[in-house]
């Protein structure tokens, strides 16, 4: 499904400050694994990301997506097949539109965005289906604008959205990580029930160990650009937030901090 | 009394041509909030346009979307060069702008009969008698040069091309494309997630924004009755000032679409300086007197904004 291939990258390459985070970095993905990815920071998390999502290109070596190499493809092309979720909240959603035109403009994703109208009042009771499920209300507010949600709603709108259009892959970008404890739950849990009605291939970089133990089929844990932890199955259901946070503690003291 | 209608006549018909250019702001400015210093050439290029199309006998309603034709492509331009070459927003205008100093220059001379190295005719040109202008022509010339001291064919042909570009405008900002132009303002990002490349849309909403802004230019040049090559300076801070006034006077008014406001904010702009020279003060003061009334629309524009602030706090 998703492959990295002998990945390198280095950040201000030729400068004082060059630092090369992947160094020959492998990881293979299969069709309808759910991987949560935790790792401190700098540990490559989030540059893995941007390297699938095409924010950000690899010095060299292969991304494999479908079969097909995209390590030259541009970001919005990617984005037809991966979705993603941002932990800015305002990044997955149009503060400036209201809910109805947001969802309007995603219904519309991988199609021609020509001189017809915008909004199709016969879809408005499909989205509001769509906005049930978040149990927060929105179905209500079609006609709110988006900059005036909480960061909660907001970012559970981004996953309808990033939902709306048939994806190959989700990608989460920490987008529990700016929420309040109990936005973040719901979020969590909205993601959760999302990823298991469609099987869709996902990809969940998060600092919070129990969501990365509690959900997802795989768990990768990142260290200085290498998958230092790579479990699944029963290995995964029985390992432990004590179990994580030593790995954790042993890498500190190896790096010394 | 006649003094006061005829600024009130002048005021209107300004403020309807002037609003066009505003309108254009709207989508460069206000939705996309790119300082476009383009129009400083793209209003003159469009009345380069309309002047040498009618002259040449071309009908004049097809020559005003020929103009905006011309500044929709310049408008491109500008577009191209920022995102394509990763130049700023306001250098991105000065370029284009400076080019087409040279640019409307020999296109007049050469449209005048001259050379293409920018000699052997004159740089202006002149829609003098029997030239078919909007007013000479169908529909406009059914309608009275003169009703109670108004020129009701100039008052009402400029009105009805300002409502026609701000219901084109309005209808357009409803269809998929303008969605997604007013979404590239408000976050680029999610319209790279809806696999568009917001690029083109950043290009298409500058060339929209300069195709306004050069169909105004026609409309100074249908007003003036010539073309002069020095008529896009301070157009900018016509644009932007109306535009200003427009959104924060009535920005608070729910029902009102901005284009609307932005209409009746180039009609205030126009009263300020109508009134300015009704006081008697002379033309040469009034580009001092248009800096002084943009200066007055930002803080005016700044303290509407506090105020907001504050009620939304206290709510």
């Amino acid at each position: 499904m998703l492959a990295f291939e002998h990945i390198y990258k280095t950040f201000n390459p030729g400068t004082p400050d060059a630092s090369t985070l992947f160094d020959d970095f492998n990881l293979t993905i299969d069709e309808g694994e759910f991987v949560s990815v935790i790792g401190s920071n700098g540990s490559g998390k989030t540059t893995m990301l941007n390297l699938v999502c095409g924010s950000l290109a690899p010095d060299s070596g292969k991304i494999i997506f479908g079969g097909k190499d995209i390590t030259k493809m541009s970001e919005f092309r990617r984005a037809k097949r991966i979705g993603r979720v941002f932990q800015d909240t305002k990044m997955g959603t149009c503060a400036n539109l209201t809910i109805l035109e947001n969802m309007a403009l995603a219904d519309n994703k991988n199609k021609m965005f020509g001189l017809t109208r915008a909004v199709n009042p016969k879809r408005i009771d499909y989205y509001r289906t769509l906005l049930e499920e978040c149990e927060m209300g929105l179905e209500n507010r079609l006609g709110t604008v988006v900059g005036s949600l909480s960061g909660g709603q907001r970012q559970a709108l981004a996953l309808v959205i990033a939902n709306m259009t048939d994806l190959d892959m989700l990608i989460l970008d920490e987008h529990t990580a700016a929420l309040d404890p109990k936005s973040s739950e719901t979020v969590m849990h909205l993601t959760d029930k999302f990823v298991h009605k469609s099987k869709i291939t996902s990809l969940m970089v998060t600092h919070n160990l129990r969501f990365a133990i509690e959900y997802g089929t795989r768990l990768i844990m990142m260290h200085e650009g290498k998958c230092i932890v790579d479990i699944r199955g029963d290995e995964k259901k029985n390992a432990s937030v004590d179990d994580l946070l030593n790995i954790f503690n042993k890498i500190s003291i190896e790096v010394g901090n | 009394m006649s003094a006061l209608l005829s600024s009130l006549d002048v005021v209107l018909q300004d403020g309807f041509m002037y609003a066009i250019l505003a309108m254009g702001y709207y989508v460069s400015y206000t939705i996309l909030d790119f300082p476009d210093l383009t129009v400083e050439g793209t209003v003159l290029s469009g009345g380069v346009a309309f002047g040498l199309l009618v002259r040449a006998g071309v009908n004049p309603w097809i020559a005003l979307i020929c103009s905006f034709l011309v500044g929709f492509a310049f408008g491109a331009v500008t577009g191209i060069l920022h995102v394509k070459l990763g130049i700023r927003p306001l250098l991105c205008g000065i370029l284009v702008s400076t080019a087409l100093i040279s640019v409307n220059l020999v296109i007049t001379v050469v449209g005048m009969g001259g050379t293409w190295a920018g000699d052997g005719a004159l740089s202006t040109i002149d829609l003098g008698r029997g030239v078919p202008t909007l007013l000479r022509t169908f529909p406009a010339n059914l309608l009275p040069t003169n009703f109670y001291g108004f020129n009701l064919q100039r008052l009402v042909t400029f009105f009805a091309i300002a409502l026609i570009c701000k219901l084109l405008l309005d209808v357009y900002l409803k269809t998929k494309s303008g969605l997604l132009l007013r979404a590239t303002g408000g976050n680029p990002q999610f319209v790279t997630m809806l696999a568009k490349d917001q690029r083109i849309c950043k290009v298409l909403g500058l060339a929209i924004g300069n195709g306004y802004a050069a169909v105004s230019g026609a409309l100074i040049v249908q007003s003036r009755g010539n073309v002069n090559q020095g008529m896009g300076i301070g157009m900018v801070v016509i644009g932007l000032a109306s535009l200003i006034i427009g959104l924060s006077v009535f920005g608070k008014i729910r029902f009102m679409k901005p284009t609307t406001m932005v209409i009746f904010g180039a009609v205030i702009y126009q009263a300020c300086l109508g009134i300015a020279t009704l006081l008697g003060v002379p033309s040469a003061y009034n580009k001092i007197i248009m800096a002084a009334l943009f200066t007055i629309a930002l803080i005016g524009s700044t303290m509407m904004q506090k105020k907001g602030a504050e009620k939304h706090a206290r709510v």
